[in-house]
C-alpha cells in the first residue's frame, strides 16, 4: 500500500470505540481500559503519519506517550485501589459523596 | 489486492473485534485480555509501518507491564465481576447519547480521512527506525522530553507508594 | 537541533525547572534522615523558601533574552512570557507549601511537598513549551502530580473521590487532545509550533482536517482552564481536594492552561495567516467566555458551602480571563500585533497573576474556618468578624477584589480585560461581563454579610490562627493591596512579557 489512509481509518474506529466505552461503562477499571484503547489508537495514528512523512518524529512521540501511559496506569490504579478500599466498589455511580 | 492489504484487513478485523469484546465484556479479566489482543495486533501493524522498535515496546511495555498491572489490580480487588445493575434513572439517556456521539465522531473522522488523506502518498525513502536511530534521536533533539519523562515516572512512583502504603 | 554541538549554556533556559527538580529531590531525600527536627513545618518552610530561591537564581543566572530564543532542539522558547508565568507558578507553589503546614487533614510528609514542587515544575515547562511533544509531556507531568495531590487525603472518601474524578476526566481529555495532536502532526509532518503553522497555512493543506484537529486539541485546553462545557469536573474536585491543593489547582493549574493555550494558538494556529482552523478558534472564544461566566456565576449563587461557591466562582473567573483571550484573538486576526494584541495578552497575564494571590488567600481563609468551625458552610462563617476581626477583614479584601469592586486589584484587572475587549468592538461581551460582575456581588457579599451581620453562639470562643497560615493570609491580602496601590510596574512587566510573545508573529 502506498497510502496510510487505511491505518488512519482503523485508528479513528478504535478511538471512537474507546470514546463509546468511556461514556457507557460504569466501572472505573473499565473506563480506564477504554482510555488505554484511545491512547493506543492515537499511537497508531502517529506511527502511520510518521511512515507517511518518512520521519522518525512521530515514532518518538509514541515512545513518550508509552511512558506517559505507564505513569498514568500506576497513578490511576493507585487511585482506584484507594477508592475501592473505602467503598468496596469500583463503580463510578458509587462516587456520590460529591454531588455533581 | 496486495498481500500487505490482505494482512492489514485481517489484523484490522481482529483488532476491531477485540475492541468490541472489550466494550461488551461482563468480566473485567476478559476485558483486559481482549485489550491485550488489541495491543498485539497493533504491534504487528507497527511492524508493517516500519516501526520495529515500537512494535517490541508495544508488546513488552503495553501488553506486558501495563496490562499485567491491570490484571493484578483487578484480581487484587476481586473486582472481575462487573455488576450489571440497571443504570440510574438520571443516566438512562447516557447510553444512546454516548453511542450517538461515538458514531458522529466516527462518521466525521471517516469523512475527513477518506476525502482528504487518500491522495497523500507515503514518502519514498524508507527510514531506519531501529533502537540505534531512536536512541540517537532520544539523546539528541529529544533530550529535554526524555528527562521530563523520567520526572513524570518519578511522580507516578511517589504517588503509587503514598496512596497505597499501609498506615 | 543540537546533538552534534550541544551547548551546555542552553540548559540555563530551563534553569527554573532544573532548580525545582533538584529541590524536590532534596525535600524527598530529607525524609530518609528521619530526624525529629524535620517535621512538616520545617519541610514546608524549606520547600517554600527553596522554590523562591530557585526563582531568584533563575532571574540572576538566566534572564530571558529580549526576543526570546528557541532552544534545546526547538522544544522550548525562553522568553519573558514564560518567565513571568514561571514566577506566578512558583509563588503559588510556595504559598501552597506554606498553607499545607497547618492544614492538619493532610498528613504532609516530604512526598506532599515534593509533589507540589514537581507540579510547579511541570507548569513552568508548559509555559515555555514550543513543541507539541513537550506540550503533551509537560501537561501530563503537572496533571499527574495534581491528581495525586487532589487525592492525597486517602483516608477521607471525599478526597479519594476527588482524585479519582480528576484523574478519569483528566486522562480522557488529555487523550482526546493527544489524538488531535496526532492529526496536527499528520497534517504538517512537524512538531515545532512555527513549522506547524507554516505547513498548515499552505494552500494544499486539507483545512477541514485542521479544524477537526484543532477542536480535539481545544478539549484538552478547555479541561485545564475549566471552560464550559469541560468545566463539570471542577466543582467536585475543588470541593473534595485538600483546601491548599484546591487553591493551587484553581490558580496555578488554570494559569498554566491559559499560558500554554495562548502560545500554542498564536504560534501553531496563527491568526495572521487565516485558515478555517484559526477562524474557528477565534470565533469560538467569545461564546465560550460568555457561557463560562454565566454558568460559573449562576451556579455559585445556589451553593451553601463556601468552598463549593468559590469553586464555581473560579469557573466564572476563567470566563473573565477568556474575555481577554477573545480580545487578543480578534486583535491578532486584525494583524494588530504591536498595539492591541500585546495589550490584551498583558491584561490576561495581569489578571491571572492578581487572581492567583486573591484566590489562594480566599481558600486559605476557607480552609482555616473549616478546621476551626468544623465545616465550610455559610453558617460556619457567621460572626467571624467578632471572633477574628483581622481574618474577616482579609476575607472582605479578597472577596471584594474577586468581585471587582473598585479600587481593588480585581477591579483594575477587569478594567484591563474589558478595555481590550472594547478596543476590539466587543461591546456585547463587555456588557455580559459587567452583568456577571453584578451577579457575583450577590454571593460574594453573602459571605461578608454572614461574617459581619449574622450572629453565632460561638462568638465568644477564641479563634486562634496558626502562625504560618496567618502569614499566608497576610501576604496574599497585602499583595492585593500593594498591587492595587502600585499597579504600574506590574502592568509594565505584563506588557513586556506580552510583547516577548508576539515578536514571533512579525
Amino acid at each position: 500500500m502506498n497510502t496510510v489512509s487505511p491505518y488512519i481509518l482503523l485508528s479513528a474506529i478504535l478511538f471512537s470505540m474507546g470514546v463509546i466505552g468511556f461514556l457507557t461503562r460504569r466501572n472505573a477499571i473499565m473506563i480506564f481500559m477504554s482510555v488505554e484503547l484511545m491512547l493506543n489508537s492515537a499511537n497508531l495514528a502517529f506511527v502511520a503519519f510518521a511512515h507517511q512523512w518518512g520521519q522518525l518524529d512521530g515514532q518518538m512521540f509514541v515512545f513518550f506517550v508509552m511512558a506517559v501511559a505507564a505513569a498514568e496506569v500506576a497513578v490511576g490504579l493507585a487511585l482506584i485501589v484507594t477508592v475501592f478500599r473505602s467503598k468496596k466498589s469500583a463503580n463510578v455511580d458509587d462516587l456520590h459523596q460529591l454531588k455533581g | 489486492m496486495t498481500s500487505e492489504l490482505i494482512v492489514f484487513i485481517v489484523l484490522a478485523i481482529i483488532s476491531v473485534l477485540a475492541a468490541v469484546g472489550l466494550l461488551s465484556s461482563r468480566n473485567a479479566v476478559y476485558a483486559a485480555l481482549f485489550l491485550i489482543l488489541n495491543f498485539a495486533t497493533v504491534a504487528v501493524l507497527y511492524l508493517m509501518l516500519n516501526a520495529p522498535f515500537l512494535a517490541i515496546i508495544q508488546i513488552s511495555v503495553y501488553a506486558g507491564a501495563i496490562m499485567v498491572l491491570f490484571l493484578f489490580v483487578i484480581m487484587l480487588l476481586g473486582a472481575e465481576r462487573l455488576n450489571q445493575a440497571a443504570p440510574q434513572p438520571g443516566l438512562r439517556w447516557q447510553r444512546p447519547l454516548a453511542i450517538g456521539l461515538g458514531a458522529l465522531l466516527l462518521i466525521q473522522a471517516a469523512y475527513v480521512f477518506i476525502t482528504r488523506f487518500n491522495s497523500t502518498t507515503v514518502a519514498p525513502n524508507l527510514i531506519q527506525a531501529g533502537p540505534m536511530e531512536i536512541g540517537l534521536k532520544l539523546f539528541g533533539p529529544y533530550l529535554l522530553p526524555f528527562e521530563v519523562t523520567s520526572i513524570l515516572l518519578l511522580v507516578a512512583i511517589i504517588g503509587a507508594v503514598v496512596l497505597t502504603r499501609e498506615k | 537541533m543540537f546533538g552534534t554541538q550541544f551547548n551546555p549554556s542552553d540548559l540555563l533556559a530551563v534553569a527554573p525547572e532544573i532548580g525545582l527538580t533538584f529541590w524536590a529531590f532534596f525535600i524527598l531525600s530529607l525524609d530518609f534522615l528521619k530526624l525529629p527536627q524535620l517535621n512538616r513545618r520545617v519541610l514546608g518552610m524549606l520547600s517554600a523558601i527553596g522554590v523562591l530561591v530557585v526563582m531568584v537564581l533563575a532571574t540572576v543566572l538566566a534572564p530571558p533574552a529580549d526576543k526570546g530564543a528557541v532552544l534545546l532542539g526547538g522544544m522550548i522558547r525562553h522568553d519573558l512570557y514564560a518567565y513571568v508565568f514561571d514566577a506566578v507558578f512558583i509563588v503559588a507553589g510556595a504559598l501552597t507549601c506554606l498553607l499545607s503546614i497547618d492544614f492538619k487533614p493532610v498528613r504532609a510528609g516530604g512526598e506532599f511537598f515534593a509533589l507540589v514542587i514537581l507540579a510547579t515544575m511541570g507548569m513552568c515547562l508548559m509555559a515555555s513549551a514550543n513543541d507539541i511533544i513537550l506540550l503533551f509531556l509537560a501537561t501530563e507531568t503537572s496533571s499527574m502530580a495534581l491528581y495525586l495531590l487532589a487525592g492525597f487525603m486517602r483516608d477521607t472518601p471525599r478526597s479519594a473521590e476527588a482524585g479519582m474524578k480528576y484523574f478519569i476526566f483528566g486522562a480522557v481529555s488529555s487523550t482526546i487532545m493527544l489524538y488531535g495532536l496526532s492529526l496536527v502532526y499528520g497534517l504538517s509532518g512537524q512538531t515545532g509550533y512555527e513549522k506547524i503553522a507554516a505547513a498548515l497555512t499552505a494552500p494544499e493543506s486539507p483545512h477541514m482536517v485542521g479544524v477537526f484537529a484543532l477542536l480535539l486539541v481545544m478539549i484538552g485546553f478547555a479541561f485545564k482552564t475549566t471552560a464550559v462545557p469541560f468545566h463539570f469536573w471542577a466543582p467536585d474536585v475543588y470541593d473534595g481536594a485538600p483546601t491548599p491543593v484546591t487553591g493551587f489547582i484553581s490558580t496555578a493549574s488554570k494559569a498554566a492552561g491559559f499560558a500554554i493555550m495562548i502560545r500554542f494558538l498564536l504560534y501553531a494556529f496563527s491568526p495572521l495567516a487565516p485558515t478555517p482552523a484559526t477562524q474557528v478558534w477565534v470565533a469560538m472564544m467569545q461564546p465560550v467566555a460568555i457561557l463560562t461566566m454565566f454558568l460559573g456565576n449562576l451556579l455559585a449563587i445556589t451553593q451553601t458551602s463556601v468552598k463549593r461557591m468559590l469553586a464555581y466562582s473560579s469557573i466564572a473567573q476563567a470566563g473573565y480571563i477568556m474575555i481577554g483571550v477573545t480580545a487578543l484573538a480578534y486583535a491578532a486576526s486584525r494583524g494588530e500585533v504591536n498595539g492591541a494584541e500585546p495589550n490584551a495578552i498583558a491584561g490576561v497575564i495581569f489578571y491571572i497573576a492578581t487572581y492567583m494571590f486573591t484566590n489562594i488567600g480566599a481558600f486559605a481563609i476557607v480552609g482555616l474556618v473549616a478546621q476551626r468551625a468544623g465545616g465550610d458552610n455559610l453558617k460556619d462563617f457567621s460572626g467571624l468578624a467578632r471572633r477574628s476581626p483581622y481574618l474577616a477583614l482579609a476575607m472582605v479584601a479578597v472577596l471584594l477584589s474577586l468581585t471587582g469592586a473598585p479600587p481593588l486589584v480585581g477591579f483594575v484587572g477587569k478594567l484591563f480585560l474589558f478595555r481590550s475587549a472594547v478596543d476590539e468592538n466587543l461591546i456585547g461581551l463587555v456588557v455580559v461581563g459587567v452583568i456577571n460582575v453584578l451577579i457575583s456581588v450577590f454571593y460574594y457579599l453573602g459571605v461578608v454579610r454572614a461574617m459581619y451581620v449574622e450572629r453565632s453562639p460561638n462568638e465568644s470562643r477564641p479563634f486562634p490562627i496558626p502562625a504560618v497560615t496567618g502569614w499566608v493570609v497576610l501576604i496574599t491580602s497585602a499583595a492585593v493591596l500593594i498591587i492595587t496601590l502600585v499597579s504600574t510596574p506590574f502592568w509594565d512587566l505584563a506588557l513586556a512579557a506580552a510583547k516577548s510573545l508576539q515578536t514571533i508573529l512579525n
